[in-house]
């Protein structure tokens, strides 16, 4: 269940004003020693589909060279992205209305190894997982990410949905991005219909022609 | 006038009124002094792109040009160089005549206070290399490093630029400068021109120069600041998230995406804070120059109602706080880097990112 996993928005808010002043402290040196997970998540009629994007900071690179090169021979094999992709999703949750989904992993991207110790190495996750077949209304998405909580700065976010019969609701989130709740609804199919603005031309069409047309009595002088 | 000539007047008149494009968008196309003044800047910035190239050697010309519609457009970032290696002529490598002309070109193509945002950014970029004012940075940024082959990562003389597509008043091309914090990317098509996207940022984001102060995105901070604290209650509590926001949501690398939007929207603010909000926008709309910039402000204008705007951090000014301002055409997002003295923003339209809208051929 996804309920009770987040909070109203006004004790969010209230929250988030006195975490501010918490957060201000680790703020002031993260980046280098953190490592940056984004996660966007897109959501169709049918599936989920989430992009995650990995950038460790210089000084936490060679911990992230160290498990991903595991034969510590300087580069990266298959095997070796695979398996760290593998340990990436491993520690993500998703579930839609309590359901647990299960993303399989479309694609993987690494850059060289050097590119992490310039900071600009940026691993790219694409997964997907299909939704059940479930009736038009209200749906939540809930997405969490326990991937290296030790070093982690996260972002999480949905993005706009490209059907229209998909609508963020809204989006709910711990203070550190790690959990992301997204309610959003499905309408379902519109009736198959001419657009309004053809139909007021018929329709005009056949009262003018209809005026046009109609009977004349001649009048008397 | 017999019935059937009737009819079809009526026919004709009846579909001009159905059709899908609103008249003020037939309006809008008709030549106004508007778009004369577009083109004519237009044509400056051609004239001042071909003072430069005229300025180069073979080789310069060569490295300067690119093809329109090749990857060069999306190379940007805001790493300095030795991190991020960028295309196109080097400001360290150009005589003080070709400085001289690459500087002209920007003054043209730029506001006034576009163009001296870039000077300042630039110039914040000059005491980066000569002060450990990198110490805080992000991955990369720190006093000392060297980037391949030994160069310095960090000054003025290691900003770019490159022509994607030849300077043409008709045909879309790409004016691109950059280095470190800086990518401006000004595509132009005839009358019409974007900046968007683009990356304006600085480290450090106060210093000193010439007996003065200067805080290259110190208005955009400021104005920020003023509107979130312009706000009621209830606003903020719609305005402010609920999470700490750490970078650049849609920075370099992330074209094509957009997100769900969030915050206050703009349609529950009152006529002041709209125009507060839209003078935080012009900030980055402005760079470019004057004649783009005002049609790009009344576009965003337009859609104001549906423009949100989003903060995260504390709310009293000189605190390190993320905000986004994101309409249907709009997204600016402002990121403090762990700090007050380093910031990152990026400013997209998502219906025109390097001139999709306009630079159709």
């Amino acid at each position: 269940m996804t309920t009770g996993r987040r909070l109203p928005n006004g004790r969010n808010t209230l929250i988030v004003v006195a975490l501010v002043g918490l957060i201000g402290a680790p703020l002031a040196a993260h980046r280098r020693d953190e490592y940056l997970q984004a996660a966007r998540l897109d959501m169709t009629l049918t599936r989920v589909t989430l992009e995650l994007d990995l950038t460790p900071g210089i000084a936490v690179a060679d911990s992230i060279i160290g498990d991903l090169d595991r034969n510590r021979d300087g580069t990266l094999a298959k095997l070796e992205k695979d398996a760290y992709a593998a340990q990436v999703m491993s520690a993500i949750d998703l579930e839609l209305g309590g359901r647990v989904l299960q993303p399989q992993v479309n694609a993987v991207t690494f850059p060289e190894l050097a590119a992490f110790r310039r900071g600009d190495g940026t691993i790219r996750i694409e997964a997907a997982a299909d939704l059940p077949s479930l009736p038009a209304g209200d749906r939540e998405l809930f997405f969490r990410n326990r991937f290296r909580p030790d070093v982690g700065a996260y972002l999480a976010n949905a993005l706009a949905p490209q059907n229209d019969r998909v609508t963020v609701l809204a989006q709910h989130r711990d203070p550190d991005q790690r959990e992301l709740t997204i309610d959003y609804a499905v309408r379902g199919e519109p009736s198959v219909g001419l657009p309004w603005w053809v139909t007021g031309v018929v329709a005009a069409l056949a009262l003018t022609t209809a005026f046009l047309l109609r009977p004349r009595v001649a009048l008397g002088g | 006038m017999t019935a059937a000539a009737r009819l079809v007047l009526l026919v004709c008149a009846l579909a001009t009124a159905a059709s899908p494009l609103p008249l003020s968008a037939q309006r809008a196309a008709s030549p106004t002094a508007a778009s004369n003044s577009q083109a004519a800047t237009t044509a400056r910035i051609v004239t001042a792109a071909k003072a430069v190239v005229t300025s180069l050697d073979e080789a310069g010309r060569r490295k300067v040009q690119f093809p329109f519609d090749s990857q060069q457009k999306a190379k940007w970032s805001n790493f300095p160089s030795g991190i991020f290696e960028r295309d196109g002529i080097k400001m360290g490598d150009l005589t003080a005549a070709q400085k001289d002309a690459v500087m002209n070109l920007l003054s043209v193509a730029l506001s006034r206070d576009g163009f001296q945002k870039v000077r300042d950014i630039m110039r914040g970029d000059e005491v980066l290399k000569t002060t450990d004012g990198g110490r805080g940075g992000p991955r990369g940024g720190g006093r000392g490093r060297s980037g391949p082959g030994g160069g310095l990562i960090f000054g003025e003389d290691l900003y770019y630029l490159a022509f994607v597509g030849a300077p043409s008043t008709t045909d879309p091309w790409m004016l691109q400068f950059g280095g470190h914090h800086l990518a401006i990317n000004l595509t132009m098509a005839g009358s019409q021109a974007t900046m968007a996207p683009s990356l304006p940022a600085a480290q450090p984001a106060t210093y000193a120069f010439e007996g003065r102060t200067v805080r290259p995105l110190g208005r955009e901070n400021d104005k920020a600041f003023a509107l979130i604290n312009a706000l009621d209650e209830k606003q903020r509590g719609q305005a402010i998230l609920g999470y700490r926001v750490s970078d650049l949501v849609l920075g370099p690398g992330q074209d094509g995406r957009t997100i769900q939007p969030e915050g206050l929207k703009a349609s529950a603010m009152t006529p002041a804070q709209q125009t507060m909000l839209l003078d935080i926008v012009r900030e980055w709309a402005g760079i470019m120059a004057d004649a783009y910039a005002e049609p790009r402000i009344q576009e965003i204008r337009g859609s104001i109602n549906d423009t949100y705007f989003a903060w995260s951090g504390p709310t009293i000014n000189g605190s390190a706080a993320y905000f986004r301002v994101q309409g249907p055409t709009l997204v600016i997002e402002y990121a403090p880097q762990g700090s007050v003295e380093h910031i990152h923003t990026i400013y997209r339209d998502p219906t025109n990112d390097y001139g999709a809208k306009i630079a159709k051929r």
